[in-house]
């Protein structure tokens, strides 16, 4: 095989490798449920705070009880650590990020509205919304890491 | 940021090109199992391949254990990425320039670097 051809090869075999390096970033079952649950206690907080009297502390705790074992698991599951991304950092899971704040910011704000109002069943609807909906994008985030393993992250 | 196209005599053999374009790849650390499989190699290559590339500078490796068992994670240093990168880029070019096309523009020979037996 001539040096040229071999260089395609090597390079063509290292985009399969990455290929089968992201095809490890598939959520387990528990992974979106925890993160479902993570989420339905955010969106709680609302509730929790007109009807109960309780302050956010105790909703921060358990968001944090939830999503650091969660994370853990995932990594040992995956054998994959991605580090943090923030808004700023460009690629296929930025749009995701930004839903994801939106979406967060949003329903909550509605909910303190709706529920200053008296419409308790639709501030619960839009909790459950939001709840599906994080899951969704959390779904599109994975998608993203994906596709930032399989190109290579700029890399090759 | 563009890259200068430079080959890596380290980096060449392939196994180690698949060590260093997995880690390279956009995860932050990737575990021994996980780059194992990846790169379809055995335990002992990654084993021997991975000291040859941390003690050139290029591969920063993290010890750990999960109850009993042991856990190793890998990741590039800054010079093993750069150094990947310009490798990377270097077998780019030297496969689009075709030899018998590329007249005195043409990249370093991939001959050029030195050869070593543990290709593959």
């Amino acid at each position: 095989m001539t040096d040229d051809k071999q260089n395609v090869v090597e390079l063509e075999l290292l985009r399969a490798q990455r290929s089968r390096l992201a095809d490890r970033i598939r959520p387990p079952w528990w992974y979106l449920t925890g993160i479902g649950i993570g989420y339905a206690l955010v969106f709680a907080f609302p509730f929790a705070s007109r009807f109960l009297g309780v302050s956010i502390w105790p909703f921060v705790a358990a968001a944090l009880a939830v999503a650091v074992p969660l994370q853990w698991g995932w990594t040992r599951t995956t054998g994959i650590k991605m580090g943090f991304r923030n808004l700023s950092y460009p690629g296929p899971g930025r749009p995701a990020r930004y839903a994801v704040v939106i979406v967060s910011l949003g329903a909550i704000v509605t909910e303190h509205f709706l529920i200053d109002r008296g419409l308790t069943a639709a501030a619960v609807a839009v909790a459950a919304l939001a709840v599906a909906a994080q899951v969704a994008l959390q779904q599109a985030l994975l998608r993203g890491m994906r596709q930032e393993l399989q190109g290579g992250g700029g890399a090759a | 940021v563009t890259v200068k196209a430079k080959p890596d005599a380290l980096i060449h053999p392939i196994t180690r090109l698949s060590i260093c374009g997995l880690l390279a790849a956009g995860a932050d650390w990737v575990e021994f199992a996980a780059l194992r499989d990846a790169a379809g190699i055995s335990d002992s290559v990654l084993s021997k391949q991975s000291r040859v590339l941390e003690d050139a500078g290029y591969l920063e490796v993290r010890k750990g254990a999960v109850g009993r068992r042991p856990r190793t994670w890998f990741r590039l240093t800054p010079n093993g990425r750069e150094a990947f990168q310009a490798h990377v880029a270097w077998l780019q070019q030297a496969a689009r320039v075709r030899p018998e096309d590329a007249g005195d523009t043409a990249a370093p020979a991939p001959s050029a670097v030195p050869a070593t037996n543990d290709r593959g």
